[in-house]
């Protein structure tokens, strides 16, 4: 299985799913979809499937317009995927919810609706401040009726929760933060393959703390991990990757073996999606010990000092999991 | 019920309407139209009246409106039964004509029998009704031109859409009564009725909605190859939401062919569009876009035929989107039947607007003014035309008796049909498995 950059496998994915489904349409506003292995193999979209499917070479700078045609095109019988740029992930709530969400039941069962959202996701990283910073959407999606969310940590799943994203007819928000997309990536197997929706991984196996982390907490955590280990903390580490379904099953069969839950998160602390992920455990598994650590209910700073002091990184991760072995 | 049975009330109202002076106001009006200047004259005969310059007469941008100021833009009492727009539409035979006849009243009897009911009580109606009563020549006009497998996406007052496109009544009516038979198995309720089997993407609860629909279902046309057309009906208030310029800028920047159809009943909910509207007409917006724009009185089923037949035309070649807008009058309430009566049409004694205007605007009844054109023209007798109206009523009747025979919904259906598969868990229940599982 050849290494393929994060972009690579995921237009690999769409490129798959397009090519199997003549009517599908691709919207986008400036992300070329275009991208290269290292090998100089080039993978062109709209050359490949023409204008027409993929945008017209990208739609203006107008996210209600690619949110909302793509989700009429998706009813009518188009499957659809708009790829909405990091900075405007709310602009397109409105359309997503009043009809993505809900014209399945508001219509009885008439109405399909295989629409996609590729929301890129930006990160708590210095230098963009606020409006660059954001993280912790899925909340928001997670808490409208008739969605999906799903969030990949890697390239691996990136790939495979796209095409699973795209079989389904019902629509899914896919959450794609910049940060986990650097850094060393797992081999990305060349078929379409699905990684399911609702199905969490057990990143690591341990005893006696459950860590759980999405993308892009999971680079935090992967940091953490050595140094836990070496501290004699035996730590399960769970990415639930699909958060709507949650795969609860999974997540609360380690909390039953090891007692102990925390949570990590580069959400805003209220009302988190991590607050869910505790809510659902601690009504599961009585007597489980529970604690989140998120980011600061503010806007990410733009200074270096301050974001990183605000950022739930390695460092805080292993002095939360130490007080919880004490707790 | 209609105003064939009141002959009296109709003297008394154009008595005055007369007193009025509306007698000598017309609706008139021009737009550009495949890149030359038709008037309203062209599309719909030589008697509709002057033509007027779109920037210089309108009933938007006037911060002076006050109740009442709509008699300045009544429509004559007739429609032309001369001229392209007229010919249009008679092209279209004896058998069609009678059709579009036929929905005319089916929609507007549909609605009235079920302020009826509303007002009456006994079958215990519930929800949202916002009344297409007094448009019907809108929806008509416009789907007398479109083929079955063309899309239509609505609003919240879309009922005359529906029934246009071949809606079926009994589904309608059961989706009224939220029974398990209705359209939409009582998820919906009026504001949703929907028929994908008949391209139609569904009545909407959101202002603005039907744009991306429309166009979402274009492009899906486009990338099949067909030559399938979408219309988006929308409102003059709906014009202010930002999905509108979003739409009709992308479809014609690459030729998406989506007709938006604008329902000017110069009034949103109780806000007169004179005071929104800051151009004279909604269709003003898009003229830098340089797409096809008809102006026309929507009262009038041959102005909209004539201009939805171009605009279709121009869909059909490839050419991308056009704006239709039609001048038309609520006779209802925004919503529900405030001022309303059983039996009798029209809402009176509403705050933001007099009752002589409603009069004045029943007197331009757009199923009356078509009634007298085919009659003139001698398509029709009043005899023919009065089986269709039974006929029509008797339909209505029949769907309000397959509706009270229909079941209830089940409970237990409230965690279906969220998604394509499966129950969503019952968690309103101390033990969420508790409830005995649906059955999909």
């Amino acid at each position: 299985m050849p290494k393929k950059p994060y972009h690579y496998a995921q237009l690999e994915g769409v490129a798959q799913e397009m090519r199997a489904r003549p009517e599908m349409v691709f919207f986008y506003e400036y992300q070329a979809p275009t991208a290269a292995l290292p090998t100089g193999e080039v993978l062109d979209l709209v050359k490949e499937f023409g204008t027409l499917r993929t945008s017209g070479r990208g739609w203006p700078i107008d996210e209600h317009w690619i949110a909302g045609a793509a989700i009429g095109a998706a009813c009518a019988g188009s499957p659809s995927i708009a790829r909405i740029p990091s900075m405007a992930p709310i602009y397109v709530i409105e359309y997503v919810q009043n009809q993505a969400g809900k014209i399945r039941s508001m219509t009885g069962g008439q109405a399909s609706m295989p629409f996609v959202l590729w929301q890129d996701g930006a990160g708590r990283t210095r230098g963009n401040a606020g409006q660059h910073t954001d993280v912790g959407h899925e909340a928001l999606y997670a808490q409208l009726p008739g969605l999906k969310v799903v969030c990949p940590s890697d390239a691996y799943d990136a790939k495979g929760l796209l095409i699973a994203a795209l079989r389904d007819p019902d629509p899914v928000i896919y959450l794609d933060y910049g940060e986990v997309k650097a850094g060393e990536q797992p081999d990305v197997p060349d078929d379409a393959y699905e990684v399911p929706l609702g199905k969490a991984i057990v990143r690591q196996a341990g005893r006696d703390l459950t860590i759980v982390a999405w993308a892009p907490a999971t680079v935090d955590v992967r940091k953490a991990l050595p140094e836990l280990a070496a501290q004699g903390i035996s730590v399960e580490f769970i990415d639930p990757r699909s958060l709507k379904p949650l795969d609860v099953e999974t997540l609360a069969a380690s909390a039953r073996k090891t007692g102990r839950v925390l949570v990590v998160e580069h959400g805003h602390y209220t009302a988190s999606f991590g607050s869910h992920v505790i809510s659902e455990i601690a009504q599961m598994v009585p007597g489980v010990r529970v604690k989140k650590i998120a980011f600061p209910d503010v806007p990410g700073p733009g200074a270096a000092e301050m974001m990183t002091w605000l950022r739930p990184d390695a460092p805080k991760i292993v002095d939360a999991a130490r007080q919880m072995m004490r707790l | 019920m209609s105003e064939q049975q009141r002959p009296m009330d109709r003297r008394s109202l154009l008595k005055l309407m007369g007193a009025a002076g509306a007698s000598t106001t017309v609706l008139s009006a021009c737009g550009t139209s495949l890149g030359r200047t038709v008037s309203a004259q062209g599309l719909t005969g030589s008697g509709f009246g002057r033509q007027v310059s779109l920037a210089t007469e309108g009933p938007g941008g006037n911060p002076q409106w006050k109740a009442g100021d709509s008699v300045k833009f009544l429509p004559p009492t007739d429609i032309p039964t001369s001229g392209s727009a007229a010919e249009a539409l008679a092209s279209l035979g004896k058998e069609r004509l009678l059709t579009l006849y036929g929905l005319m009243q089916a929609s507007r009897k549909w609605e009235t029998t079920m302020k009826d009911l509303f007002l009456g009580g006994d079958d215990g109606l519930y929800g949202q009704f916002h009344t297409y009563v007094g448009e019907e020549a809108i929806a008509v006009g416009v789907m007398s031109v479109l083929n079955d497998d063309d899309y239509i996406a609505s609003t919240h007052r879309g009922h005359g859409h529906l029934i246009a496109k071949g809606g079926d009544l009994n589904r309608m009516t059961a989706e009224i009564f939220f029974r398990d038979t209705g359209y939409n198995q009582g998820y919906g309720g009026s504001m949703h009725i929907t028929d994908m089997s008949r391209g139609i993407m569904g009545m909407n609860g959101i202002v603005g909605a039907s744009y991306y629909m429309a166009a979402g279902a274009a492009l899906h046309a486009m990338v099949k190859g067909t030559r399938q057309v979408s219309v988006a009906f929308f409102g003059d208030g709906a014009a202010a939401s930002p999905y509108y310029f979003s739409a009709v800028r992308s479809c014609a920047n690459q030729k998406v062919p989506v007709i938006f159809v604008n329902e000017n009943n110069l009034q949103y909910m109780g806000v007169p569009m004179a005071l929104t509207v800051p151009t004279k007409y909604v269709s003003e917006y898009t003229k830098g876009l340089g797409i096809p724009t008809f102006l026309v009185d929507g009262n009038d089923i041959a102005a909209v035929h004539a201009a939805t037949r171009e605009a279709v035309e121009w869909a059909r070649a490839g050419r991308g989107p056009s704006v239709i807008e039609g001048i038309t009058f609520r006779w209802y309430d925004h919503a529900g039947f405030a001022g309303g009566r059983p039996g009798e049409d029209g809402a009176l004694g509403l705050p933001y607007r007099t009752d002589e205007e409603v009069r004045q605007w029943m007197t331009r009844d757009p199923i009356l003014r078509y009634r007298t054109w085919l009659v003139a023209r001698s398509v029709a007798t009043a005899g023919e035309l009065e089986a269709i109206d039974r006929e029509m009523q008797a339909r209505v009747d029949a769907s309000v008796e397959f509706a009270r025979r229909s079941p209830r919904t089940r409970p237990e259906a409230g965690v279906l049909n969220t998604y394509a598969s499966g129950a969503v868990p019952a968690t309103q229940f101390f033990n969420r498995t508790g409830l005995a599982t649906p059955t999909t």
